[in-house]
């Protein structure tokens, strides 16, 4: 199948789809489905409401796409638009997505001092299912910006520019997350080995 | 340093950015306070094993089916020309994904028998929703006990489509009935309908570069609706799962309209 020379590039794609070329669009549909997916999926940790989120992303994405001026990155206007439609459904469970600022100023009672059952340790291997049940237990805020860079692999600076917040925010964000999910994760350990 | 400066320490030193000195007393003040060491320890195996969860898995042909419907309903598709190229990225000129395939403009072959197959699809999907079966328990009862059952109940009740209740025929050859309560589900790919036959048929004269993908479209959606179909048959009272097997004969239905429109 690799036949041809030429192709077309995601700015040529990009182009073809404000002419409404449905070819085009599924070119970029395939081209970001596995990350889009990916970071609705864990998000919500359903596939099913995973897809529809995905689905929805896309449509936004594509119903807008004639405003794309190439400003930013393609892949990064799609992220944060993805990001948007996640914390919009979230807010519509009535889950309570704080903003980052306010998550920053809440967290002074972060068990910082002391970590956590102390004895249990994490050393060895994550299970990865008790990692997913932890990553969901974080606030949206901060769930958002671990998947983003831990597990989905975008810089601060992407992460910045996604969901508008400042490069130091963001790493702070991300560090709070994972001690808080250190803490979920030892607390799961701890509870396991009571009931053997 | 104190345990408490290598805390505000991490977040740089982790992600890679920290400056010579700092550095050097993190490590130093790390290798003799067992806490802190166990902090860093689990943070960095927390961020490796995290990277694991990024995507292997690709969205169902559901998601682009829906995408590709709601953008025709709401006019933004006006151009369904096929045109020959490749993706690649800028940089090389490695194609990353062969998509579209060379068009025939010449070829004019009518598909038009799809509609009536698509509309059949759905009308299909309605009556299993609206229809509820008799309590089968298809388990392991002497003769066929349907593994991947969707055969017996399905040729009843679905009088349209049988696209992939295929072998109307129970599976008693297969439950060769000697006790073994066969596994609960058997993934089995039936053999493809006579309208998924015909239909690969016309793809693969009309636009045979692209057969691949709609077979593995085709085969994704016809596995979904023989799970959901079993699980509608376990279960007949399961509203939502009736809804999704209404859906899931709504999205075939779309992957023959679609196609339909592509290769007229």
């Amino acid at each position: 199948m690799t036949d041809q020379k030429q192709g077309i590039t995601e700015a040529e794609a990009i182009e073809q789809a404000k002419q409404g070329n449905e070819a085009a669009f599924e070119v970029l549909y395939h081209l970001h489905k596995r990350r889009v997916y990916s970071l609705c999926l864990r998000m919500v940790s359903n596939p099913a409401q995973a897809e529809d989120l995905a689905q929805e992303a896309f449509l936004q994405l594509f119903r807008k796409i004639g405003t794309f001026r190439g400003e930013s990155a393609f892949s990064t206007w799609l992220h944060r638009m993805t990001v948007n439609v996640v914390l919009m459904q979230l807010r519509k469970k009535g889950l309570p997505v704080v903003s980052l600022e306010e998550t920053l100023e809440a967290d002074d009672d972060a068990p910082r001092k002391e970590f956590g059952t102390k004895d249990v340790k994490l050393t060895g291997s994550i299970d990865r299912l008790q990692l997913q049940r932890a990553i969901d237990r974080l606030p949206p805020g901060y769930r958002t910006v671990f998947v983003l860079h831990d597990v989905e692999g975008f810089e601060h600076n992407e992460i910045a520019e996604i969901v508008g917040c400042s490069i130091g925010n963001s790493k702070s964000q991300l560090h709070k997350a994972r001690l808080k999910l250190r803490d979920f994760l030892k607390f799961m350990r701890a509870e396991k080995a009571k009931t053997g | 340093m104190t345990c408490s400066d290598v805390q505000r320490a991490l977040p740089e030193i982790l992600d890679g950015t920290p400056d010579g000195p700092l550095a050097a007393d993190f490590e130093s003040h790390v290798q003799s306070c067992p806490d802190c060491s166990d902090l860093v320890s689990d943070l960095n195996l927390i961020t490796s094993e995290a990277r694991q969860l990024a995507a292997s898995e690709e969205p169902a042909p559901r998601v682009w089916l829906g995408i590709a419907a709601q953008l025709r309903a709401e006019g933004l598709i006006v151009d369904s020309t096929i045109v020959d190229s490749t993706i690649r990225e800028p940089e090389t000129s490695a194609p990353l994904r062969p998509m579209l395939v060379p068009s025939s403009p010449r070829r004019r072959w009518s598909a038009w028998w799809l509609a009536p197959v698509a509309a059949g699809l759905v009308a299909a999907g309605s009556y299993v929703v609206s229809h509820k079966p008799a309590p089968q328990v298809a388990k392991q009862q002497g003769p066929a006990a349907p593994g991947t059952s969707p055969s017996p109940t399905s040729a009843e009740e679905t009088p349209a489509a049988t696209s992939d209740s295929e072998p109307a025929r129970a599976p008693q050859p297969l439950a060769q009935k000697s006790d073994p309560p066969t596994p609960p589900r058997k993934v089995v790919e039936a053999a493809p309908s006579a309208e998924d036959q015909q239909f690969l048929s016309v793809v693969s004269t009309r636009a045979p570069s692209m057969r691949v993908t709609y077979e593995n479209q085709l085969k994704a959606v016809n596995a979904d609706i023989r799970e959901t179909q079993a699980y509608v048959n376990r279960n007949p009272g399961d509203v939502d799962a009736r809804q999704h097997l209404m859906d899931a004969y709504q999205q075939k239905a779309l992957l023959y309209q679609i196609a339909l429109d592509r290769i007229q």
